[in-house]
């Protein structure tokens, strides 16, 4: 590097403090990284100015090279520590930029790419996995059954009044949509030995006419334990649990006498109204009763335990058909069991 | 059944709260739906007119001087034009309560009025079932001055109770009072079931020439005035929501309500032979029945018949023929009991249902024939009839079977504790008979109880008693059954997958108006919207879309349905389907085509942990250009697509439907991923572009390039496809990357650029393709 030769040791000091000088100044607008590097190659690089320093020690005398040495380092060291000190200060400088950022966090987010489980189908989820932390498996059997599965097996011979109850589709002689889904208590029972403990969810029909507490389609959990010492307290325990899984921790639940040919005793099956909590006079959600009828429930009539050649007097069980929509419409405040059907964006997107 | 609390109280001395007695009746099987409230009525009287005199100042006004009982005398004005001399009648006395006013002292043109006379509606009764025109008549079987509001039960509430199908016994006032004072363990005050008959030349005579008639009394009466009936039976009738007809109808309505018994009554003029025949209908009888219909019967038909035909349907209803009249002065009574099946049967036959044929349907206990015609003489003698011999036909009267009940049952079958001592009374409350022995009791049910059949109805019975609130809930020892809950897992599963994948669920109609060849159509549908199950789960998901009318997905799981050579063939189908906006894709290309058969792969590789296979296919509902089916293990579960066009604008949609089907029943069990390391070595790439046919597919293009390359080919994707201007029409340019990687040392350049040369060779000898460059 012409320009850059000296005879003494003074004028080496002197133009190593006055190339310090420079590199102050130049980094005095040094704005970015790249700035520095520049800098750094002009007068600390492979062909930078101290470097041509550094080759020009020859020309001194030997004795004074050991000190013109150390005087070039300290120089170096000097200048990276400068350096280095704007780099830091560089650093800093774009961390607080990046901190002095703002943006409207409440700018909407982008559509939401989450689909969503119909509220029905979230129910007889919520309502089997209840089931199952407790061991029973979930079964899922056909919509047409013959006659057989649906009212014979269940103890409800042909002319028997309750057929009436369940006001069926026919498909032909034998053949009908179920009404109910106890045909799974019938076929769950042929096909495996006690203990058996099922929750079986599913569709039903019913010729009832359609109106905001009725459809001729519906949903229906039904729950059968059979085993031996297996009581109608263990029915109250269970369903409390599940009530209390689905509505919330307060649930109480209600056991009411009633008639199933299937069943003895029977019970109609009640939860406290979700709503109103029970008792508020005006509630639309339960009609001021505190109650939502939620099924039907009962001990496995021992001609049904026969029926599958189970002894009645050896096991015992329990069985409960749940409406689906009943708790999903309690669950979720719905007022009308169509809107279910009807599966507008408003609602699947709300009740997601 | 509505049943006024007023008649429940004259059985059983039941608490004053209505709320507190439905809320009991509902612990004990028999919900009360509503409680019909009565108005706060007070003060009223059963008076008499003594005399009548017109107003002297007003055309319109009349002055009644009323007894009131006790001697007590009250002058009242009255506009009524229904009144005279001699008439009983309501009297609201000075500071009365009645639903829209209060009685207070008034002056009518002079004369002071101490009271008023009632009419139907001012007592919160239907006129038109009482006088209509006036003043309410009551009569002299209500003592003089009495409470009109107490002996006539004008403010007690009213129960609207269910009652469940094997209760027939309960469907009566006596019914549900017994079962109450049982529950409260109260006693019960029950009228007279002797029959006061016995007069022994009016005889009836009956002949029963079906099985299907188990019991039949027949009782004639003789000195019967047919008018209107007294005042306490009309209101209960009323109460309980029937219209009050003559006093005679009304006994036999009043006895139907109080002991759940259907009694009929003929005129006995009108029986020709004088004998009552039960048997089957002759082919192509005839019957005007009450109602005025005209009915052609047949030998499924159970009728009470005369010398000279039909005279009703037995358990139904009663012909015209011999209906009681004004005229009607001598009469028989019916109180039969019929074979359930047998009156269901008439009574769909003839679309008729009536209270009786409700009662007859759930087959009542053959004791109820003697207790009805029994009450019902009472009533007839005590509006001045003679009452002949009750003749009994029939089947002996049937003895319950003692059922043998364990005591431990009770606590098996409930978790409850009940001792044998506790079981047996309230068992006894309930009219059961109760032989004792150690640890077993031999119950005999009453004779009004057709429902108790075995011990688990008497554990029910001892429940009830004891209350199903007594029954502590607890949690049942179970032991994990082996039952599989593969089925649903497969369903849930798909479903949070499918909500993963963006798609809302719906769950549509399984009846549906219109289908193919194959459907299954119902027997008895609703309507013709609902006549048959569906086949498919698209028309319902595409007209749901056409309806929100903007780019959405939704998927449905559900079953649907078929008849394949006579046998219902039923399928749990999983489909999915969204709008998009409109696109002007040329017609080789079709972007949400991919996103379709994508969203399908993930579905299916979620559910069976294998990579389903696409391949090139045309499906009914499909596009025929733009359809694949997609095959896991080779077997075929469900086709992709765009939807075909004309079914597009069948749907009415405006947006382009694509549409996924996937039969989950065609589901292998979810194979379980095993755990591969990744090579340490790093992995290199190629790009290639390639001219082929147009018909060349993507998929070939890329099997054939990774079985040249071989074993150290790690993925092979084709990236773009363009056709135009730039390529020779009839081919198509086609962009591919190939990833390499050893597992023993990293690839060389020379390593990797043999195998292009190999994958290059092959594309063009099987393929023809040719390399871009």
């Amino acid at each position: 590097m012409p320009g850059f030769s000296f005879a003494a040791m003074s004028e080496l000091t002197e133009k190593l403090a006055s190339l310090q000088q420079r590199l102050a100044r130049a980094l005095e607008t040094a704005g970015d990284e790249r700035a520095l590097e520049e800098a750094r190659a002009v007068y600390l690089g492979r062909s930078g100015d101290v470097a041509a320093i550094r080759r020009s020690i020859g020309r001194l005398p030997a004795q004074e090279r050991p000190l013109a040495g150390k005087e070039i380092n300290d120089a170096v060291a000097a200048m990276e520590a400068l350096l280095e000190r704007k780099r830091e200060e560089i650093a800093s400088r774009a961390i607080d930029t990046a901190l002095s950022e703002r943006i409207d966090v409440t700018f909407p987010a982008p559509e939401p790419r989450l689909g969503s489980i119909h509220p029905v189908r979230r129910v007889i989820e919520d309502a089997c996995a209840y089931f199952e932390r407790h061991g029973f498996a979930v079964v899922l059997g056909p919509e047409v059954e013959p006659d057989y599965y649906n009212f014979d097996a269940l103890n409800i011979p042909p002319e028997h009044p309750a057929r009436e109850g369940f006001d069926s589709f026919w498909v032909d002689e034998t053949l009908l949509l179920r009404p109910h889904t106890s045909p799974m208590q019938i076929r769950t029972m042929q096909l495996h030995r006690p203990p058996i403990a099922i929750v079986a969810p599913g569709k039903c029909y019913r010729r009832d006419a359609v109106d905001a507490r009725h459809h001729f389609q519906f949903h229906q959990i039904e729950g059968l334990l059979v085993a031996e010492g297996v009581h109608f307290g263990h029915l109250k325990g269970m369903l409390t649990g599940l009530c209390r899984a689905l509505l919330g921790p307060y649930q109480n639940v209600r056991f009411r006498p009633s008639f199933f040919p299937f069943t003895e005793p029977s019970a109609e099956v009640d939860t406290t109204c979700p709503k109103c909590g029970g008792g508020a006079a005006a509630c639309a959600m339960c009609g001021g009763s505190g109650w939502i009828e939620l099924g039907g429930a009962g001990m496995v009539h021992p001609n049904v335990l026969r029926e599958v050649g189970y002894d009645p007097k050896r096991l015992s069980g329990w069985a409960f058909g749940f409406g689906a929509e009943r708790l999903a419409l309690a669950r979720y405040e719905v007022d009308d069991v169509r809107r279910f059907i009807d599966s507008d964006p408003d609602l699947l997107e709300q009740l997601a | 059944m509505f049943i006024p609390l007023s008649w429940l109280r004259e059985y059983t001395d039941l608490p004053a709260a209505s709320q507190e007695v439905a809320d009991r009746l509902a612990m004990l099987g028999f919900p009360v739906a509503h409680i019909v409230k009565r108005p706060h009525i007070t003060n009223v009287v059963v008076g008499r007119i003594r005399a009548i005199e017109r107003h002297p100042n007003a055309d319109r006004l009349q002055v009644c001087t009323i007894d009131a009982g006790d001697g007590a005398q009250l002058t009242i004005v009255t506009a009524a034009t229904n009144v005279a001399a001699g008439q009983i009648v309501p009297v609201a006395k000075l500071g009365a309560k009645l639903p829209q006013t209060t009685i207070e002292r008034r002056t009518m043109r002079g004369i002071a009025s101490e009271g008023m006379l009632c009419s139907p509606d001012e007592l919160a009764l239907p006129p038109e079932w009482f006088e209509a025109d006036g003043i309410m008549q009551l009569d002299d079987s209500l003592p003089l001055g009495g409470d009109a509001v107490t002996l006539l039960g004008l403010a007690d509430d009213v129960l609207d109770v269910e009652i469940t199908s094997n209760r027939v016994d309960a469907m009566c006032a006596i019914g549900l009072a017994r079962e109450l004072a049982a529950s409260y363990q109260l006693p019960l005050r029950l009228p007279s079931f002797e029959n006061p008959g016995g007069e022994v030349s009016l005889r009836a005579r009956v002949e029963i020439e079906s099985d299907d008639c188990l019991r039949f009394v027949a009782q004639r009466f003789e000195n019967v005035r047919v008018g209107t009936g007294p005042a306490r039976v009309r209101v209960r009738l009323a109460l309980c929501g029937i219209r009050p007809i003559n006093s005679v109808v009304d006994v036999s309505n009043y006895v139907l309500l109080e002991t759940g018994e259907p009694l009929h009554v003929y005129d006995a003029a009108q029986v020709r032979g004088g004998t009552l025949i039960v048997r089957d209908a002759r082919q192509g009888e005839r019957l005007v029945t009450l109602d005025g219909a005209e009915r052609t019967l047949g030998p499924s038909a159970l009728v009470i018949a005369d010398a000279e035909g039909p005279l009703g349907l037995a358990g139904v209803m009663g012909g015209e023929r011999s209906e009681v009249n004004d005229a009607t002065s001598s009469i028989l009574l019916e109180a039969a009991i019929f074979a359930g099946a047998r009156v269901r049967r008439t009574a769909q036959l003839f679309s008729l249902r009536t209270e009786a044929s409700m009662r007859h349907e759930k087959s009542l206990a053959p004791a109820l024939a003697e207790i009805g015609a029994a009450r019902a003489a009472h009533m007839l003698l005590a509006l001045g009839a003679h009452a002949g011999v009750p003749q009994v036909a029939g089947s002996a009267r049937v003895q319950h079977q003692a059922i043998a009940l364990m005591t431990g049952e009770v606590e098996r079958l409930l978790g409850l504790r009940v001792s044998a001592q506790r079981i047996t009374d309230d068992l006894v409350a309930l009219g059961c008979t109760i032989a004792q022995r150690p640890e077993e009791l031999s119950v005999t049910p009453p004779p009004w109880r057709n429902d108790l059949a075995n011990d688990a109805d008497l554990v029910e019975e001892v429940a009830r008693m004891e209350g199903y609130d007594a029954i502590e809930a607890a949690m049942p020892p179970i032991a994990a059954p082996e039952i599989s809950s593969r089925e649903y897992d497969v369903e849930r599963d798909a479903a949070f997958t499918m909500r993963a994948l963006g798609y809302h669920e719906v769950i549509t109609h399984s009846l549906q108006a219109s289908a193919g060849p194959h459907a299954v159509a119902l027997r008895n549908p609703l309507s013709d919207e609902q006549r048959f199950l569906r086949t498919d789960l698209a028309p319902a998901l595409f007209a749901r879309l056409a309806r929100i009318g903007r780019p959405y997905r939704l998927f449905e799981i559900g079953h649907v349905f078929s008849r394949e050579e006579g046998i219902v063939i039923e399928v749990p189908l999983l489909a999915f389907a969204f709008t998009t906006e409109p696109n002007d894709e040329p017609p080789w290309r079709d972007r949400e085509f991919l996103r379709c058969k994508g969203d399908a792969r993930e579905l299916l590789c979620a559910l069976t942990g294998r990579c389903p296979v696409v391949q090139r296919a045309e499906r009914p509902g499909f596009h025929p250009g733009k359809c694949a089916v997609v095959l896991v293990d080779s077997v075929e579960a469900g086709a992709v697509g765009r939807a075909d066009p004309r079914v597009e604008r069948a749907s009415g949609s405006s947006l382009p439907l694509y549409l996924a089907a996937v039969r989950l029943d065609r589901l292998p069990e979810r194979a379980l991923p095993h755990y591969r390391p990744a090579s340490r070595y790093p992995s290199t790439y190629r790009d290639l572009a390639l001219l082929v046919g147009a018909e060349v597919s993507a998929q070939s293009v890329e099997a054939a390039t990774a079985q040249a390359i071989g074993d150290i080919c790690t993925a092979v994707r084709v990236f773009d496809e363009y056709r135009g201007p730039q390529v020779q029409p009839g081919a198509k340019s086609l962009a591919l990357r190939a990833t390499m990687q050893r597992f023993d040392g990293t690839i060389t350049d020379e390593e990797a650029d043999a195998a292009v040369t190999r994958a290059v060779d092959a594309l063009q000898k099987q393929l023809g393709a040719t390399i871009r460059t």
